[in-house]
């Protein structure tokens, strides 16, 4: 293709006519040198063939190589009919003088190459040279385009005004339309850029001056480009593609980063919210809890009116522990559970979570079973108290009223199992999997039971966090046990 | 002991009206203020005892208003707080308070507290020495005095308490458990996180070289023991 460009290039640099009359100019020159010497001025045939050589030298730097091997030509023919002897005829009698027109010929060719290829350079550097400054005025362009909607738009409208050209097109597949731009309309179809975008393949059309090539980015199609005007070298062709790809996958790039860094500021910002709307409702139920817990430390009431007090301040803890909730989770979901781990003591943290319990127990048979020699667990007491304190709750809620709880703990290699056993309905085995997942309430207990759906989540969050598991084993109709593992204390801790 | 004068530092209006009714019909006179600075106002017009205080108030807040006052005066402080991440607690006792209570609260428990920070333990209690020197430092325990080279040390009660106890158990490794009872109060023992900024207070005013403690030391997972120097 490079070919048929630089020939093209040169047909549009010297129109037909032009060099028609140069043909006749570099005859004219030929024939005047023969008339001043076989006419005017006779001189040696050596000094003759030098003028011719000047001549045709001339011609080559100035006009170009054609020019110049009409002039060879027609300088061979008239020296040797002019001035080898015998002169009048284009026979050549001494042998010496064929090697003076031999000489002459070559050095007519050669030196007209010489000069017309030093020429062709010259002309094609400044042409790569204005291609590198249009180049680097598309770069600069295209990196101030600010990302948005119509980049790929202004990316087609960009190199068509930057390079000059007739029209061009380009097929962006990502969203498989085509942009078109130039004062002309491309003769270039939709199919065919469509084509060379997948195919990988160059279309190019002399009689239409256009050329499509496709467009990708580390392997990847990604699109095509048609151009249509003559001037543009296959490199820098190239060069508009790749520097146009570039281009496309920054904004894909940036596109993609925004949407990301979106979606974690909405998540950023529900939890804010949240948590702020969840310290809200706590500030108006500080006082409500404050004067009920003074009025019930009053002993002098009547027993109803102490009955109802302590609805409203069961109810107010309700509240409270939701609220927790509330914030328990916010701030999980925004990265912010920093934990502070030491060994701990299981039957430590089970016994001051069913102490906060208290009268939420109702008077259930709670069976503690852990071990006196049971291993300590590295955990934050805080947080592994929650989890407890969840399991718990959980399992009060959803099982019939008086029914035993049953909190064990085992030790294994590296960790330490806890365990929460009920004797309600259980978990059938397809809610199992989903009754960790956040605002998941049981199909049967939704309307019956109340509560936020986050409790387990927030459990299996922190058990997470401390590297450990939790899982639900259940015989519906036989109860359920909710069990987490947390890891074991290093050896040296051990007291 | 119950005349006791309390000032009640919430920006929330029913809160700042339960706590004085409740604190009036327990005998205790109560005056309020809205934030930090009309709190520093109000203590610097009158004499308080005690300072329940929130932390969350617009304006100055809770725990600005704690490091002032602290600064100026060693009266027990009483954070009162919606926020009860252990971060938070750390920070209210490192600005001196003496202690931190989670909203919503029950009033029997806060008065409990109150009670606890207004105690003073005894001037002399037996087993405790006059005078302790620990290197550069001497506390004297009967004019609650303690002096690094010479230097007056202020302490804070709690500290003080705190150092005391330490003074009349000397060379045996006290429990997290017993520290906190034997000068909190009887309700206490979870809050390990007090000891420890209290201890780390104690050791930046007496110790030569706090980061590495010659008299309080830790004993790993069970407590803290006053090394005394040995003569």
């Amino acid at each position: 293709m490079a070919g048929t460009l630089r020939s093209s290039l040169e047909m549009s640099l010297f129109s037909q006519p032009v060099k028609v009359v140069r043909i006749l100019g570099a005859l004219g020159i030929t024939g005047g040198i023969t008339l001043f010497y076989y006419r005017i001025f006779a001189v040696n045939n050596v000094t003759v063939a030098l003028s011719f050589l000047l001549a045709v030298l001339a011609i080559a730097t100035r006009w170009g190589l054609v020019e110049a091997l009409v002039a060879s030509v027609a300088g061979m023919l008239c020296f040797n009919f002019f001035f080898i002897p015998p002169i009048g005829t284009f026979t050549i009698a001494d042998p010496q003088n064929w090697v003076a027109l031999f000489a002459f010929v070559v050095t007519a060719v050669i030196a007209s190459h010489l000069s017309a290829s030093a020429k062709r350079q010259a002309l094609e550097s400044t042409h790569r040279q204005h291609e590198m400054e249009q180049l680097y005025t598309l770069s600069r362009n295209l990196l101030l385009l600010e990302v948005h909607g119509h980049l790929a738009q202004e990316t087609t409208n960009l190199i068509a005004r930057v390079f000059e050209l007739a029209g061009a097109a380009f097929y962006d597949r990502s969203s498989d339309r085509i942009h078109r731009a130039g004062p002309q309309d491309i003769p270039v179809d939709d199919s065919k850029l469509r084509d060379s975008a997948l195919q990988g393949t160059v279309f190019h059309d002399a009689t239409t001056k256009t050329t499509v090539i496709p467009i990708s980015l580390g392997g990847q199609p990604i699109g095509s480009l048609g151009i249509q005007g003559s001037h543009v070298s296959e490199t820098a062709l190239h060069a508009i593609g790749n520097l146009t790809a570039i281009t496309l996958e920054r904004a894909h790039a940036q596109d993609a980063a925004t949407r990301a860094e979106a979606a974690r500021q909405s998540e950023e910002l529900k939890s804010t919210m949240l948590d702020a709307l969840a310290h809200e409702f706590k500030t108006p139920l500080t006082p409500i809890k404050a004067a009920v817990t003074s009025m019930l430390s009053d002993s002098d009431m009547s027993p109803a009116h102490q009955e109802l007090l302590r609805i409203v301040d069961e109810e107010t803890d309700r509240l409270n522990s939701m609220l927790t909730e509330a914030i328990q989770m916010s701030r999980i979901e925004a990265g912010q559970l920093q934990l502070h781990r030491s060994p701990q003591s299981v039957r430590k943290i089970v016994q001051s979570q069913l102490e906060k319990l208290g009268e939420g127990l109702e008077g259930r048979k709670v069976t503690v079973e852990v071990p006196e020699d049971l291993p300590r667990v590295s955990v934050d007491p805080e947080f592994t108290g929650i989890v407890v304190w969840q399991l718990l709750s959980n399992a009060l809620r959803y099982t019939p009223p008086g029914s035993p709880l049953t909190v064990r703990a085992s030790a294994g290699e590296t960790e330490v199992i806890i365990s929460v056993e009920d004797c309600g309905p259980g978990v059938s085995e397809r809610e199992q999997e989903k009754v960790f997942e956040k605002f998941f309430r049981g199909k049967d207990q939704r309307e019956r039971i109340p509560g936020t759906g986050m409790g387990l989540t927030i459990a299996r969050e922190i058990v997470r966090a401390h590297h450990g598991r939790i899982w639900v084993e259940s015989e519906p109709g036989k109860g359920a046990r909710f069990s987490f593992s947390v890891p074991r204390a290093p050896r040296e801790f051990l007291l | 002991m119950t005349s006791a004068r309390i000032l009640v530092v919430d920006d929330e209006p029913q809160i700042r009206r339960v706590m004085r009714a409740t604190l009036v019909a327990r005998g205790y006179m109560v005056g309020t203020a809205r934030n930090g600075e009309e709190a520093l106002d109000k203590v610097r017009e009158e004499r308080f005892d005690l300072i329940l205080l929130d932390i969350n108030m617009p304006g100055m807040g809770g725990m600005e208003a704690c490091r002032i006052i602290r600064s100026q005066s060693d009266i027990p402080i009483v954070i009162l707080s919606i926020r009860n991440a252990e971060k938070e607690k750390v920070e209210a006792l490192d600005a001196g308070a003496d202690d931190y209570v989670t909203k919503p609260f029950s009033m029997p428990e806060l008065l409990a507290r109150i009670r606890a920070a207004l105690r003073r333990a005894p001037l002399m209690s037996s087993g405790t020495p006059d005078v302790l020197n620990l290197g550069a430092t001497e506390i004297n325990f009967a004019s609650r005095r303690v002096t690094v080279d010479g230097e007056e040390v202020r302490l804070t009660p709690k500290e003080f308490d705190l150092l005391r106890y330490f003074a009349s158990n000397p060379d045996v490794a006290i429990p997290h458990t017993k520290l906190l009872q034997a000068v909190w109060g009887p309700d206490y023992g979870e809050e390990v996180e007090y000891l420890r900024v209290f201890i780390n207070q104690l050791r930046k005013k007496i110790e030569p070289d706090p980061s590495h403690p010659a008299y309080l030391l830790t004993e790993p997972w069970v407590g803290y023991r006053l090394n005394l120097p040995k003569t």
